[in-house]
């Protein structure tokens, strides 16, 4: 069991080996169960995704597959630690991070099991690294926490895209959260994102504190900003008029850079 | 993602949150003090609470949890760097997590010492062979007893 769920563990993260293990014998059955993603979602309708993780189903449908056995793995708190043969390894041979490339082919129940097995992951890692600099020892492999790092944020990026894209057709809202153009005390107009109250705004008092609009007071300072702000402007140009002009004087042959 | 995420208000008669695809990880660490037998002792985000944990638990780790105790631990903002700038060790949230149905847990040894011969070839190999030969010149006659060669003749 340890062994197959490290190796499983391997091969969901480095998903080069999924089309290898395609067709393979019987004996790498839980490690096929991540890369098979038809056969997952057809058992699974009925139960709820968050509990099993993915190497767990019982894969017995027909086609490339072959019928599989898989338990549940009940390990509780054994999944905050690698599998036993790893402990005291210099090096723990992992595989490439995930790329939004990849996880977009995947469907959203895949994609959903695939977070809580890359939060497990990144769990056991933490506690390895908190062990490791107790023990004062080197972790092995401390890489592996940015690769998981870097496929949960990749993950998080193909899952909000998926939902935008739901969100426009459904209902033409181009963003999730509700917001303005508002401009605060000081003259600079930003994008404002609605929070939730329980109260109506003008019974809000911290909120009224806040005042979205410029008093008359501030103008004269929004004036010297925009002062400011031309002179540096015109001041860039002519570094540039002049510095061109001088490589000019010395070198005639040169062609104006087009800028 | 957890964290960044405005939640919506809660009044009463409001549907249960539901979070999807969290982005909590708790560290188990290993007990600095003495603790009972069924209590495993984790690092948690500040933003989680006790029902937070106990239901990560029982969810995402099929634990059978009993009790959690949370504690917030101050990291110091006592010591100076060469600029003499306080340098602050971050905050961090302990949660102890009394285990259901009698169960016990140990923390392991995770780095028992193992014996590894380097493999033919390769540069451990030369080194640890340069490390060795180096070591034997650096001992003394053993046919003085390996005695330094200031006494004597």
């Amino acid at each position: 069991m340890a062994a197959s769920s490290s190796t499983g563990r391997v091969l969901t993260l480095c998903k080069q080996f999924q089309n290898v293990f395609r067709i393979s014998s019987a004996t790498n059955a839980r490690q096929r169960a991540v890369s098979s993603a038809k056969c997952q979602t057809s058992l699974l309708r009925g139960t709820s995704p968050i509990v099993t993780p993915s190497w767990s189903n019982p894969i017995s449908s027909a086609g490339q597959y072959r019928a599989l056995h898989t338990t549940i793995s009940r390990r509780g708190l054994e999944d905050f630690f690698d599998s036993p043969e790893n402990w005291g390894e210099a090096n723990v041979k992992s595989g490439a991070p995930w790329t939004a490339k990849q996880l977009r082919t995947k469907s959203n129940e895949d994609l959903h099991k695939l977070w809580y097995v890359l939060l497990k992951e990144k769990n056991m890692l933490l506690t390895l690294e908190q062990e490791a600099k107790r023990q004062r020892v080197q972790m092995p492999s401390p890489e592996r926490l940015r690769k998981v790092e870097r496929s949960m944020i990749r993950l998080e990026t193909v899952v909000k895209e998926r939902e935008n894209a739901l969100r426009l057709l459904q209902t033409g809202q181009e963003k999730g959260r509700p917001g303005a153009w508002r401009r605060n005390i000081f003259g600079y107009v930003y994008w404002y994102r609605f929070k939730e109250y329980a109260i109506p705004w003008y019974m809000n008092r911290r909120y009224k504190r806040k005042r979205f609009y410029t008093p008359k007071f501030v103008e004269p300072h929004i004036r010297l900003r925009i002062e400011n702000y031309l002179r540096e402007r015109a001041r860039n140009e002519n570094l540039k008029k002049r510095r061109l002009a001088k490589l000019q004087e010395r070198f005639p042959q040169i062609k104006a850079p087009a800028s | 993602c957890a964290y960044l995420l405005r939640y919506p208000l809660y009044q009463l008669g409001n549907p249960q949150l539901r979070i999807f695809r969290p982005s909590w990880f708790l560290t188990l660490v290993r007990p600095g003090k003495e603790q009972p037998q069924d209590t495993v002792q984790f690092r948690i985000p500040m933003e989680m609470t006790k029902y937070d944990v106990k239901n990560y638990l029982e969810k995402i780790y099929n634990v059978p949890v009993g009790v959690v105790r949370t504690r917030i631990q101050f990291g110091s903002n006592k010591k100076r760097n060469h600029l003499n700038q306080k340098v602050k060790q971050p905050d961090y949230k302990v949660a102890y997590v009394q285990l259901a149905l009698g169960q016990t847990f140990t923390f392991p040894d995770i780095f028992p010492e193992k014996e590894r011969a380097p493999a033919e070839g390769s540069m451990e190999e030369m080194q640890e062979k340069f490390m060795e030969d180096e070591k034997q010149r650096q001992k003394l006659d053993p046919r003085r007893g390996g005695v330094t060669e200031w006494f004597g003749l």
